[in-house]
C-alpha cells in the first residue's frame, strides 16, 4: 500500500518537474513572477523581485502537493500516506528542477549562452531562476522549496478532504448559501418584472455612458471584443445549434471585409459607397458566398466538412495574398483608407463613434440570434445536432437547415469583416490568418458551445483578459491550446453551458415514470 | 451515410449530385483548357523542366506519403483526424537538427584535416542517429499525445476529438515557437549530404540534378512504407491493428488489449512522421515551428485522395498529391507562390467529387 503512495507522488512530481522545466525554458517563470508582482501591486512587473518568484514556486509546489494527495479519500488513505506522496512529489519535481537549473547556471557561469538555441532562456532568467545564487546553492534552494512547499499543502489538503472538515463546514456553509440563494424574497425581486426592467435600464446607460468614459485604448480593446462576440454568435449558429464545426470560419470574415473594403476604399477601384449600403452588400456577399460553398459540402461528414472549410479560408487567404489577385485586392499591401460610417451625411469617424456601431451591432447580432435559437429553424438545428437521421425521419430538411446556418454565420461573419476592416481603415490578407478561426472556436467553445452569454463571456475573456495582462502576450496562444485539450476533458460543454439539453432530457425521463 | 428516407429527399441528393457533377465538368473543362494552352500551344518547358520537377514532387511525395499513413492509421483506428499529426513531424524535424548541431561542436580531428568534426567524419553515424532521435521524439510525443489529450475522450462525440487534437496542434506550434525561438533555422547538412551536390544526367541536351539528399529520402521513404506494410499485414501486432480497425468490440472479445493496439498505433505513425520531419530538414534544410503545419494538411489530403483508412491508398495519394503540386504550376501555366492553392483545391475538390479517395475507403459501419 505504502507503495502506491510512493508511486503517486514519483507520478505527480515527474509531469510537475516536467511542467517547471518547460516553464522555465520558455521564460515563463519570470513572467509568471511577474503576475504575481502585479497582482500585489509592483510597479514594474517586466524585472520582477526575488520574493514574487518563490512565492510563484511555492504555488507551483502546493498546487503538486494538492494534486499528488490522494483523491478522492478513502478509509485506508492516512495522513502519513498524503504527506509521503506530497514530499515525493515535491522532491521528484525538485529534483528535476534542480537538475536543469544547475545545467544552465554552470553554462551560464562558464560564459555560454544558451540562447542560440533556447532564445527564451535568457542570462537573467537563469539568475532568476535559481535565486540570484551560485548553481549549487539555487539549485538546492528550489529543490528544498518545492519539497517543503509540496509537502505542506499536501498534509493541508488531506486536512480539508478529510471527512471530518467536509462534514462541519462545508455543509453548512453551502446549505446556508443555498438557502440564501432560494429565499423566498430574493426570488421574488429577481423573477419580478422590474428587476429585468431596472437590469436593461442599467446595462443601457452604462453601454452609453462608457465608450465616452474610458479612453480610446479601451474602445480599441473591447471594439475588438465586440467584433469578436460578433463572430462568435456567428460560429456559434453553425457548430453550437446544427452542430457542423467549421474551422475555415475566417474565410467569410475576409470576404465580408474585402466586399466592404473594395466598395468604400480609394484604391484599387475608386469606388465610394455609403458606409451602411457597403455594409449589407458585405453581409450579402457573404451570405451567399457561405450559400455556395456550402452547396456542395454539406453533405460530408462533420469532420471532413471542418477540413474543407480550412481549405477554403486558406485558398482565400493565398489568393488575397498573391500577384495573381493584386490588380483588384490590392494584394499583400492591403487596402488602406477605407471608409467609416456616415449618418445623415455627418461622418461617424472617432472611436467613441464608431464603439457605438459596434455595440449596435452587437445588440441587433445578439437579438437576431435569440430569436433564432427558439424559432422553428433553431428547434431543426437541434435535432440535427443531437441526431441528423432521426431529425429527416422527423420530417426535418436536413440539408436545407444546415445551408441556412451556415449562410446566416457567414453573413454574420461577413458583419464582423466589415466592421473590423471599417475601424481599422485598413485590410490585409495577414488580418484573415487561420488564427482568427481558432480564436472564435476557443471563445465559442470555452464560454459554452450554443450558448448566447457564453459567447459573451468567452470573448471578454480570450480576446479581453490577454489585453489587461499584457505580459502574457506570446504565451497566449500557448495557454488557447491547453485550454482546449483541458476544456474538452473536464467540461466540454463550456463555463455557461447551453441549458436546453438538460430541459429536454428531462422531459424525455418524466412520462416514462423512472422519475417518481 | 447518405440514406434516403422519403422520395423528396432523394430529389434533394439528386440535386447535391447535380450540383457536384456541374462543378466537376466545369474544373475538368477547365484543366483541359489550361493544359492544352500551356504544353502545346505555349510549349513554355523543354523536357529536362519536367524531369526536374516531377523528381522534386516524387521527394516531396514520399515525405508527404510517410506522415499522410499516420493520418490514416488514426483514422482507421479511431475515425478522428489527428491534426497535431504535423507538429509531431516538426518536433521529429527539431530532433534531427540538434543531433546535427551537437555533433557538429564536437571535434574529431584527423592529420589530413585538424579542424574537422563529428558530423563531417562520421556522416552514416551521424544521419542515422538524427534519425533514431527524431523518430524517437516523434514516438513519444505520439504516445502522450495519445494519452494525455485523446484517451480520455475515447467515448466523445468526434467533434470533441477534433477541437481537442486542434487544441494539441496550437500548444505543440506555439511550444516549439517559445522553445526555439521563430526564425527558420539553417540544417546544416554533413558534407556527404550537401544539398547541391548529386549525380547529373542530361535530359535533351540540358543538364539535370539528381541530388542525394533526394535519392536518399525517396529510398529511405520507400523502404519505411515498405516497412510498414509488411508490419500491417504480417505481423501479431499488424493483425492486432486491422481487427481493431474493423471492429473495437468484436476486437476485445477476441483477446486484443484495444488501448494497447491504440498506443502503437500512435507510436507508429509518431515514427514514420519523425522520419519524415528528419528527412524534411535534411532535403529542404530549413527548420521551424511552423514546418509542420503545412505538410501536415496536405499529408491530410494526402490521406483523403488515396481513401482515408487505406494504407495503399495514403501512399498513392501522397506520391500523387507530391507530383501535382511540383508539376501543376508549370502545367497550368499559374504562379509558383499559388503552389499551395492547388493542394488545398485538390483536398477541396476530392471531398466534394469523390470523398471515398482513389481506392477508396476501407471503412466500418461504426465509422460512418
Amino acid at each position: 500500500m505504502r507503495s502506491s503512495a510512493v508511486d503517486n507522488g514519483l507520478r505527480t512530481g515527474v509531469t510537475f518537474g516536467i511542467v517547471i522545466v518547460t516553464m522555465f525554458l520558455i521564460g515563463f517563470t519570470v513572467t509568471g513572477a511577474g503576475l504575481i508582482g502585479k497582482l500585489f501591486g509592483a510597479s514594474d512587473s517586466a524585472t520582477p523581485s526575488l520574493m514574487f518568484y518563490s512565492l510563484f514556486m511555492i504555488l507551483i509546489g502546493m498546487w503538486a502537493g494538492a494534486s499528488a494527495s490522494p483523491r478522492p479519500l478513502t478509509e485506508a488513505d492516512t495522513f502519513k500516506r498524503a504527506l509521503i506522496s506530497g514530499l515525493v512529489a515535491g522532491l521528484v519535481s525538485g529534483a528535476i528542477a534542480a537538475v536543469i537549473g544547475f545545467i544552465f547556471g554552470d553554462l551560464s557561469a562558464n560564459k555560454i549562452d544558451p540562447r542560440t538555441y533556447l532564445p527564451s532562456v535568457s542570462p537573467d532568467s537563469i539568475k532568476l531562476f535559481l535565486f540570484n545564487q551560485t548553481p549549487l546553492m539555487g539549485s538546492l534552494t528550489l529543490l528544498a522549496l518545492m519539497t517543503v512547499s509540496a509537502a505542506v499543502s499536501a498534509a493541508l489538503s488531506f486536512f480539508f478532504r478529510s471527512n471530518h472538515w467536509l462534514k462541519n463546514k462545508s455543509g453548512e456553509t453551502s446549505n446556508a448559501a443555498r438557502g440564501f440563494f432560494q429565499s423566498a424574497g430574493l426570488n421574488r425581486v429577481l423573477q419580478s418584472q422590474y428587476a429585468s426592467y431596472v437590469f436593461w435600464a442599467i446595462t443601457a446607460v452604462v453601454l452609453i455612458i462608457l465608450p465616452r468614459v474610458w479612453g480610446s485604448y479601451w474602445n480599441y480593446v473591447f471594439g475588438t471584443v465586440g467584433i469578436y462576440i460578433i463572430l462568435g454568435l456567428g460560429l456559434n449558429i453553425i457548430t453550437g445549434w446544427a452542430g457542423q464545426l467549421v474551422i475555415g470560419y475566417v474565410a467569410f470574415f475576409a470576404i465580408g471585409a474585402y466586399t466592404f473594403a473594395l466598395l468604400t476604399a480609394p484604391e484599387p477601384h475608386h469606388l465610394t459607397v455609403n458606409f451602411w449600403v457597403a455594409l449589407a452588400l458585405g453581409v450579402l456577399v457573404a451570405g451567399i458566398s457561405g450559400l455556395l460553398i456550402g452547396l456542395p459540402i454539406l453533405n460530408l461528414r462533420g469532420d471532413y466538412l471542418a477540413i474543407v472549410t480550412l481549405g477554403f479560408a486558406e485558398i482565400i487567404r493565398i489568393l488575397l495574398k498573391s500577384d495573381l489577385m493584386t490588380d483588384y485586392t490590392a494584394g499583400p499591401r492591403g487596402i488602406r483608407d477605407i471608409g467609416g460610417p456616415t449618418i445623415l451625411g455627418k461622418p461617424f469617424v472617432s472611436d467613441v463613434d464608431f464603439m457605438y456601431v459596434i455595440i449596435v451591432a452587437v445588440l441587433a447580432v445578439t437579438f437576431i440570434a435569440h430569436r433564432l435559437r427558439n424559432s422553428r429553424t433553431g428547434k431543426a438545428w437541434f435535432a440535427i445536432n443531437l441526431d441528423e437521421t432521426v431529425a429527416r425521419a422527423t420530417g426535418i430538411n436536413a440539408f436545407g437547415s444546415k445551408l441556412l446556418a451556415l449562410s446566416l454565420s457567414a453573413a454574420v461573419a461577413g458583419l464582423a469583416g466589415a466592421l473590423f476592416a471599417s475601424r481599422n481603415q485598413f485590410t490585409g490578407p495577414d488580418d484573415h490568418a487561420l488564427m482568427v478561426s481558432i480564436n472564435v472556436i476557443c471563445l465559442v467553445i470555452v464560454g459554452g458551445i450554443g450558448n448566447i452569454p457564453g459567447v459573451f463571456l468567452g470573448a471578454f475573456a480570450l480576446k479581453g483578459l490577454p489585453e489587461i495582462l499584457r505580459e502574457t502576450e506570446s504565451y497566449r496562444l500557448l495557454i488557447f491550446g491547453v485550454l482546449l485539450v483541458i476544456m474538452m476533458r473536464l467540461r466540454p460543454e463550456g463555463f455557461l453551458p447551453a441549458r436546453r439539453p438538460e430541459l429536454e432530457k428531462h422531459a424525455a425521463q418524466t412520462p416514462s415514470g423512472k422519475e417518481a | 451515410m447518405d440514406k434516403p428516407t422519403s422520395t423528396s429527399d432523394q430529389g434533394k441528393l439528386r440535386f447535391g449530385r447535380y450540383v457536384r457533377m456541374f462543378i466537376g465538368i466545369v474544373i475538368g473543362v477547365f484543366l483541359v483548357w489550361r493544359l492544352y494552352d500551356v504544353l502545346v500551344v505555349e510549349h513554355k518547358f523543354g523536357a529536362d523542366t519536367w524531369v526536374r520537377f516531377g523528381l522534386s514532387g516524387l521527394i516531396l511525395g514520399g515525405m508527404y506519403a510517410l506522415i499522410a499513413i499516420g493520418y490514416t492509421l488514426v483514422y482507421g483506428i479511431m475515425f478522428m483526424i489527428n491534426f497535431a499529426h504535423g507538429e509531431v513531424m516538426m518536433l521529429g524535424a527539431f530532433g534531427g537538427f540538434f543531433v546535427f548541431e551537437a555533433l557538429r561542436f564536437i571535434p574529431a580531428p584527423t592529420l589530413a584535416d585538424p579542424k574537422l568534426n563529428f558530423l563531417d567524419a562520421h556522416p552514416i553515424f551521424s544521419v542515422f542517429l538524427a534519425f533514431a532521435v527524431g523518430i524517437s521524439i516523434s514516438a513519444t510525443a505520439g504516445y502522450f499525445l495519445e494519452k494525455i489529450a485523446y484517451r480520455p475522450l475515447r467515448k466523445a462525440p468526434r467533434l470533441i476529438l477534433l477541437i481537442t487534437a486542434i487544441g494539441a496542434s496550437i500548444f505543440l506550434q506555439n511550444l516549439a515557437m517559445l522553445l526555439f525561438g521563430p526564425q527558420r533555422k539553417n540544417v546544416v547538412n554533413p558534407d556527404l549530404l550537401d544539398r547541391g551536390a548529386g549525380w547529373t544526367i542530361t535530359v535533351s541536351g540540358n543538364p539535370v540534378l539528381i541530388s542525394y539528399t533526394g535519392v536518399f529520402s525517396l529510398v529511405l521513404s520507400a523502404v519505411l512504407m515498405i516497412g510498414l506494410y509488411i508490419l500491417v499485414q504480417r505481423t501479431k501486432l499488424g493483425r492486432a491493428m486491422r481487427s481493431v480497425a474493423q471492429d473495437k468490440n468484436t476486437a476485445s472479445l477476441m483477446g486484443v488489449d484495444v488501448d494497447d493496439v491504440i498506443s502503437k498505433t500512435f507510436i507508429i505513425s509518431g515514427s514514420l512522421a519523425g522520419a519524415a520531419g528528419v528527412m524534411w530538414g535534411i532535403h529542404m534544410g530549413l527548420v521551424n515551428h511552423y514546418t509542420g503545419f503545412l505538410p501536415g494538411i496536405k499529408a491530410f489530403t494526402a490521406a483523403v485522395m488515396g481513401g482515408i483508412g487505406n494504407i495503399p491508398g495514403a501512399m498513392l495519394g501522397g506520391m500523387v498529391l507530391g507530383i501535382i503540386e511540383a508539376t501543376g504550376p508549370a502545367a497550368l501555366g499559374i504562379d509558383f507562390q499559388l503552389k499551395d492553392v492547388i493542394a488545398f483545391s485538390i483536398l477541396v475538390l476530392v471531398l466534394i467529387l469523390r470523398p471515398s479517395g482513389i481506392l477508396g475507403e476501407k471503412l466500418s459501419e461504426e465509422k460512418l
